[in-house]
């Protein structure tokens, strides 16, 4: 019980809870205030407020709309942390600009890019903001971007991954946004079940059997195959490294006329055969989270997986050490051992709406200053840059393969049919999964539907 | 005689038996935020609109392309089964609750309020997080929760995701988890207000406890269960997002509701037309079936 000292007025008499409460209440109101408006909680002398950056008194501003992720608010605190020093550094060297903030949850991001073209098309944007990377070929079709190559050195343009520069230079050879995280699909392994990586998919089911006959309470290899993006994302990369296209030049879908049909049904029949061997549990039709990869491999039932390199920092946490030394990474087994060894590749852009030099100038400064080398290093998330893998954050050897994955990177078309074609192979592959179509029906179907979206796009 | 002309006054507008003043706020409010959007949506869905131009033509031709494609019947059948088995099972499991928390309040037993409240508790979640949730506990896996304990007790382990008719089912579950809260709050009113002398009369004419509950607490019920079919089937209808964090509407199209495949069609295709044309086949069937339930009620009197 709370006694007051025995030279207080009342005389050492013990005060009551409900005082005790209250002055409990009224302490941690004058320690707790002051602290959380100088953590920036609406305060106007503040360099980073909750949703602004530099003074609020700053004679210049520019609106950004920025990812949950990618800001101080993240969930995940090492980066709200990062964040919030690269942001405070920036406003001390910009002391003339206040950049106003609108932030999206990270659950909303996906549905946030129709609103964007949207606004765009009202000449409502903000000035800058994150741009899925597989939509920017959208928005640089609709005229909603703006050219940014003098604000970026020639040589860091020069410098990015091919993949990176086929999505943001335009065809009037112009860059329209930079994109600076990115990320790749690479093959888990536990070596004790699997000690070689497999280099075709014969391999990898005939590796994937041995595994769960080895140990009967592993699935042998476990892949994204429920209804949602990751699904196609993943698999794309097999009939990409079979020379497959999705689209034509003009944004058609060609993937069912050949030579692109036979290696979309190649990639439809591994999948199905994978499945029908027992080399994948029926499940894999469910599986539309890569976290489903994490809690097998905690649980000690899978043996291999298609997982991505944003993975590895999580299993490295999560594993004990000498569970986690069973673990190897290797780039995706491809039809036939000669065939390159494509891989999927996403990430976020920082991309220009306003036609305002001066604010497209300190746009592209903080895109520089906090997110190019810098959020990578905070993030962890791959640079689309190779000279970035100098820095610290990437000195693990695992960043080699990583590293090595990205020069066979490819990126979704960003054409604007591509969600839907993607929505019509999700369908695809999961009634191929559950038996319900054949590949070929499955295909057709997709094939149709993807061409009416087109069609009616037109 | 010819009836004299009544000067207008504002004054004549706010009187008793003319209440429009009092009305207009109530007026411009559902004017502007339900009568306004609702006739948006019925004007894309007469278009040729996508997210991805700015022009746009009236066209009859949106409503024959969505009518004409095959998929959007197997989906209607999906939302039917969807509708029909959540509407039984809330209701059965709604007032099942309910009377056992009723009998509990008038024998006053402890923890009465707290089961009200952990029942309730799956109301008030956000959809999302309900999917999220039955994803876990549904995992297919050995180490998904359900299947943990089927395993325990040696029943060994259930598909629950990975087939159609087994998804489906997932969906109903978790929608039925959802919307018995609601259910059981609204008949639990209704048991309340029923008068115990009904219950006393029964019992002198020799009544046991299952004859007084068809009896009594049916017919008593029926009007408010009328009203929570009516609720559960327009709640129901446009639930997406729970199915959106479960299944995603997979493995395939297995569990794509209408509501579903509206949102993918404005937020994958960009078709902001053929969205609309599916919300005003929500729409129509929310409409027909509540119509069709009031004059259930009119044809009984209770209404």
């Amino acid at each position: 019980m709370v006694q007051a000292s025995e030279g207080s007025p009342r005389g050492g008499r013990g005060i009551t809870r409900a005082e005790a409460l209250r002055l409990m209440g009224l302490s941690a109101g004058v320690l707790v205030g002051p602290s959380l408006i100088a953590a920036g909680c609406g305060g106007g002398s503040q360099l980073v407020s909750i949703d602004r950056i530099g003074k609020e008194d700053a004679s210049n501003s520019a609106k950004v709309q920025l990812n949950n992720s990618y800001t101080h608010q993240s969930s995940t605190p090492s980066w709200a942390d990062g964040f919030q020093k690269l942001f405070t550094k920036f406003a001390k060297d910009h002391p003339d600009w206040k950049l106003d903030l609108k932030i999206i949850p990270d659950s909303q991001t996906t549905q946030e890019q129709a609103r964007l073209l949207e606004e765009a098309r009202a000449g409502r944007a903000p000035d800058w903001a994150n741009v899925d990377s597989f939509v920017v070929a959208q928005f640089i079709s609709q005229g909603a971007l703006q050219p940014l190559d003098q604000y970026f050195d020639k040589s860091e343009i020069g410098g990015l991954y091919p993949f990176v520069r086929d999505i943001v230079v335009g065809d009037d050879g112009k860059t329209y946004a930079y994109w600076w995280a990115t990320d790749v699909r690479v093959l888990y392994r536990r070596t004790d079940l699997v000690p070689d990586p497999p280099r075709t998919w014969d391999e990898l089911i005939k590796a994937a059997k041995a595994a769960t006959k080895k140990d009967s309470k592993v699935d042998g290899y476990l892949f994204n195959g429920g209804r949602w993006e990751g699904t196609v994302f993943d698999n794309l990369a097999h009939f990409w490294s079979q020379g497959g296209e999705l689209v034509d030049d003009k944004g058609k879908p060609i993937f069912n006329e050949d030579p692109n049909r036979t290696y979309m049904l190649n990639v439809f029949n591994f999948l199905k055969e994978c499945v029908d061997s027992g080399a994948s549990p029926k499940r894999v039709a469910t599986i539309k989270d890569y976290a489903d990869f994490e809690a097998a491999a905690q649980a000690k039932s899978v043996a291999m997986f298609q997982g991505g390199d944003f993975e590895y920092p999580p299993l490295k946490d999560s594993l004990p050490p000498e569970e986690m030394k069973k673990w190897a990474i290797s780039l995706l087994p491809t039809k036939n051992p000669n065939d390159p060894q494509r891989t999927g590749t996403g990430g976020w852009t920082m991309a220009a709406f306003t036609k305002d030099p001066k604010k497209l100038k300190i746009g592209a400064e903080f895109t520089n200053d906090v997110y190019v080398g810098e959020g990578n290093q905070v993030t962890g998330q791959l640079p689309t840059n190779p000279k970035y893998f100098s820095l610290s954050k990437f000195k693990d050897p695992v960043y080699d393969t990583f590293r090595e994955a990205l020069k066979y990177g490819k990126a979704r078309p960003g054409v604007p049919v591509y969600p839907e074609i993607s929505n019509q192979l999700q369908i695809a592959i999961g009634t191929v999964l559950t038996g319900e179509s054949t590949p070929e029906d499955a295909l057709n179907k997709a094939a149709d539907a993807s061409l009416a979206a087109y069609n009616q796009q037109k | 005689m010819t009836p004299t002309k009544k000067a207008f006054t504002f004054r004549g507008l706010a009187g008793e038996h003319r209440p429009t003043l009092w009305l207009a706020p109530l007026l411009a409010i559902v004017t502007l935020f339900y009568l306004y959007p609702a006739f948006e949506v019925l004007r894309y869905s007469l278009t040729n609109a996508s997210l991805l131009r700015p022009d746009y033509e009236y066209t009859l031709s949106t409503f024959a392309q969505v009518l004409g494609d095959p998929v959007l019947y197997k989906v209607i059948k999906t939302t039917a089964i969807f509708v029909i088995a959540s509407i039984v099972l809330q209701l059965l499991l709604g007032l099942l609750i309910a009377v056992a928390v009723n009998r509990a309040s008038k024998r006053r037993l402890p923890g009465r309020v707290f089961i009200r409240s952990l029942v309730l508790s799956a109301w008030v979640m956000p959809g999302v997080v309900i999917g999220i949730v039955w994803a876990i506990i549904l995992n297919d896996a050995d180490y998904g929760l359900a299947n943990l304990l089927l395993g325990a007790v040696g029943l060994g382990t259930v598909p629950w995701l990975s087939t159609p008719t087994t998804a489906l089912i997932s969906v109903i579950i978790a929608n039925v988890w959802r919307g018995t809260a609601f259910s059981m709050i609204l008949q639990y009113a209704g048991l309340q207000s029923i008068p115990d002398e009904l219950y006393e009369a029964a019992e002198v004419d020799g009544a046991g406890k299952l004859q007084s509950f068809f009896y009594i607490t049916i017919p008593q019920l029926r009007p408010i269960m009328m009203i929570n079919i009516i609720l559960i089937t327009i709640s129901t209808l446009s639930t997406f997002d729970m199915i959106l964090a479960l299944t995603g509407g997979g493995p395939g199209q297995a569990t794509e509701v209408l509501s579903l495949r509206t949102y993918n069609v404005i937020f994958q295709n960009y078709s902001l037309s053929e969205g609309a044309v599916l919300a005003v086949i929500m729409m129509l069937i929310s409409l027909a079936l509540t119509l069709a339930y009031r004059r259930l009620l009119r044809s009984e009197g209770t209404l």
